[in-house]
């Protein structure tokens, strides 16, 4: 109890120091404002990334493995992947037979060309072939009419269902229902819009909203090459691992390509866990830098909190000196300057959080959605009382082994 | 026994060379005693309230203050004692500046850990002992000397010490609120407190009922002005 009302008293001293020096205080707290806006801006920035990476990430199914010519992430020799053998129509056509416990062996090729409605005309369209099969592999599912159907595959139709960015570019108000567009030199009709994914492309990764699905088997017939790449998703049965469903994909496909067990594969296996691994280390790089950039700003905020502490205990030494002869112990003086620098680095970091709302609205109205979230705020308020009793630790140590004698003679 | 000094010597360090302030000074205090310890600047009269008042401990002899041998305690333990045994009153009031009277009396409860309402209590009694309940939100700096004067003695008051000591603490008043204070000491006395009270000014010590006079850090004098206790008159 005694020590509470100690404790107590610390702090209306704190504050009353604090109020009485208002000036010197602001300017003292600017380093630590610099520092915890740094800090908060840093993470909410990074959770930003994450967030964004996730949701364009999300779309590829986290059950679901890609077998493709090369990996995702090419790490080392390029040149091993140059030379494999593209994925085939009839590799396809085998893996599903072999796979029949799989929710979904769906293959996608893909083109670019430019679209046209009317007068509007689109460059460079990311042109999708695929089976109906994509809505089992993907999250997204069609807003308005319908997706592809196993007919338009096999009979080869020419109808497209277009993402939403490709809508509002191409179509306005107009309603692309049954309309009939230009893909390359093509005319395909729209039978589906998908709804919107969000995520305006990940740093050069796919643009969901602004692709066009066709079926491969049109894909194919219009724009050529029956050899085309293709890449093959595969959704695991219900309930299975991903890992152990990954060698039987690698089992089946090392079969139809006739490997002997001495041959290194000559396709790969794609899941979004790599891509996020990847990411992981970047954004991990990324953060860490940050972190020191910004530990540097709270250490030097720090040392001018510690100077004015300097500052403080010397101005007041005869007052140290009156509380330590009407019985302060030790204790109760340090509590008292640590309390006084804590307010002080506390106070200088809500500012710096306030700040970092702008800043965070800044971020989130033009680069990618960004929010501070509750446990960020808690990290900042944490990290800047730290700051401030670590700087704080000398100068009240010092104040609190003053002699009382010298403390009050002390002018 | 509220005082008990034995051959007192403390000795300072001033670079090499040892300086004695005290060179073995042996007195008593009984309680309710009214003492002024006199003597010119350098007979150690300082050092003498450094000790007495626990701020600082000899080099060696023994000072116990209420039975507590002062000499073996730790810095904190002194803490202690000085919050529970004794009221400073000094020349310059020193008075927290930036808190208010009922604050700034309020204090020393506040280090020996009393609860809210037996501190205001206390704290409300004290100021209105030495009459100053009307000042009672006021800042050191919105009153006059004695009116601060008087805030230190209610602060020393607060926590019913075993004594009140008092250094110079007419010095820096003129001579009228300079007597309006002795009489509150005076009255103190009269109530049954401890004061010890150390000047240079014969007219001060006179107020006391007895005189110890230092000269070269040894006792010169020791002798009584009045009946050694106020009941006793």
């Amino acid at each position: 109890m005694r020590f509470l009302r100690e404790i107590k008293e610390s702090f209306r001293i704190a504050f009353a120091a604090i109020r009485a020096n208002k000036s010197r205080g602001t300017l003292t707290t600017l380093g630590i404002v610099i520092g915890i806006l740094g800090v908060v801006t840093t993470m909410t920035a990074a959770n930003g990334l994450t967030n964004s990476f996730k949701e364009s990430v999300s779309a590829l199914g986290s059950d679901v493995l890609y077998v493709s010519r090369t990996p995702w992430v090419i790490t080392g020799n390029w040149f091993e992947f140059r030379n494999r053998p593209n994925l085939t129509m009839k590799e396809v056509d085998k893996l599903d037979r072999r796979l029949s416990r799989a929710r979904a062996v769906n293959p996608t090729a893909h083109t670019d060309r430019s679209v046209k409605y009317r007068s509007t005309t689109l460059e460079n369209v990311d042109i999708i072939g695929t089976t109906e099969q994509h809505i089992l592999v993907s999250s997204s599912v069609p807003e308005l009419g319908r997706f592809l159907t196993p007919f338009d595959v096999q009979y080869r139709r020419r109808v497209c269902v277009i993402g939403a960015a490709i809508r509002e570019r191409l179509f306005d108000e107009a309603d692309p229902l049954n309309n009939a567009m230009k893909i390359g030199r093509y005319t395909f009709r729209v039978v589906g819009v998908m709804e919107k994914q969000g995520s305006a492309g990940f740093f050069g990764g796919p643009d969901f909203d602004s692709q066009i699905y066709v079926p491969i088997s049109s894909l194919v017939k219009s724009f050529g090459g029956s050899n085309r790449d293709l890449n093959i998703a595969v959704k695991a049965p219900a309930g299975e691992s991903l890992a152990d469903f990954e060698y039987e994909v690698i089992g089946e496909m090392r079969k139809i390509r006739k490997l002997t067990p001495v041959e290194k594969e000559d396709f790969s296996i794609n899941k979004m866990d790599a891509l996020v691994a990847m990411f992981n280390n970047v954004m991990g790089v990324v953060v860490v830098i940050g972190m020191v950039i910004t530990g540097i700003s709270l250490f030097v905020g720090g040392i001018g909190v510690t100077n004015i502490m300097f500052v403080s205990v010397t101005e007041r030494t005869r007052e140290i000196g009156i509380r330590k002869a009407i019985g302060a112990k030790r204790r109760a003086i340090l509590a008292q300057f640590l309390f006084e620098s804590s307010v002080i680095c506390l106070l200088g970091g809500m500012v710096g959080l306030l700040l970092a709302y702008g800043s965070t609205a800044l971020i989130d109205r033009l680069v990618m959605p960004a929010s501070i979230s509750i446990g960020i705020v808690v990290v900042a308020l944490i990290v800047s009382v730290l700051v401030g009793l670590i700087s704080g630790l000398i100068p009240a140590l010092k104040a609190a082994r003053l002699n009382p004698i010298e403390a009050l003679r002390y002018e | 026994m509220t005082v008990e000094v034995r051959d007192i010597v403390k000795t300072y360090a001033m670079g090499e060379v040892e300086v004695p302030a005290l060179k073995g000074v042996s007195f008593d205090i009984l309680e309710k005693e009214y003492v002024a310890i006199m003597g010119p600047s350098g007979s150690g009269k300082s050092t003498m309230m450094n000790l007495l008042g626990c701020l600082d401990v000899p080099s060696s002899g023994t000072y116990r203050l209420d039975g507590h041998d002062v000499g073996e305690l730790t810095e904190d333990r002194l803490a202690e004692i000085r919050n529970s045994k004794v009221g400073f009153v000094f020349q310059t009031f020193n008075l927290i500046p930036r808190s208010d009277v009922f604050h700034n009396v309020e204090l020393p409860l506040i280090y020996g850990g009393v609860t809210r309402a037996k501190r205001k209590k206390l704290t409300e009694e004290a100021i209105e002992r030495v009459g100053l309940t009307d000042r009672m939100r006021h800042k050191p700096n919105e009153l006059s000397g004695g009116q601060r004067q008087r805030v230190a003695i209610a602060r020393a008051l607060v926590n019913r010490p075993s004594m009140i000591l008092a250094d110079e603490p007419t010095g820096n008043l003129d001579s009228a609120t300079g007597d309006e204070i002795m009489s509150i000491f005076d009255h103190l006395n009269d109530q049954g407190n401890t004061i010890l009270l150390v000047t240079h000014e014969t007219s001060m010590a006179q107020h006391a009922r007895r005189i110890i006079r230092l000269r070269d850090g040894m006792v010169e004098s020791d002798e009584l002005t009045a009946p050694r206790l106020a009941k006793e008159a």
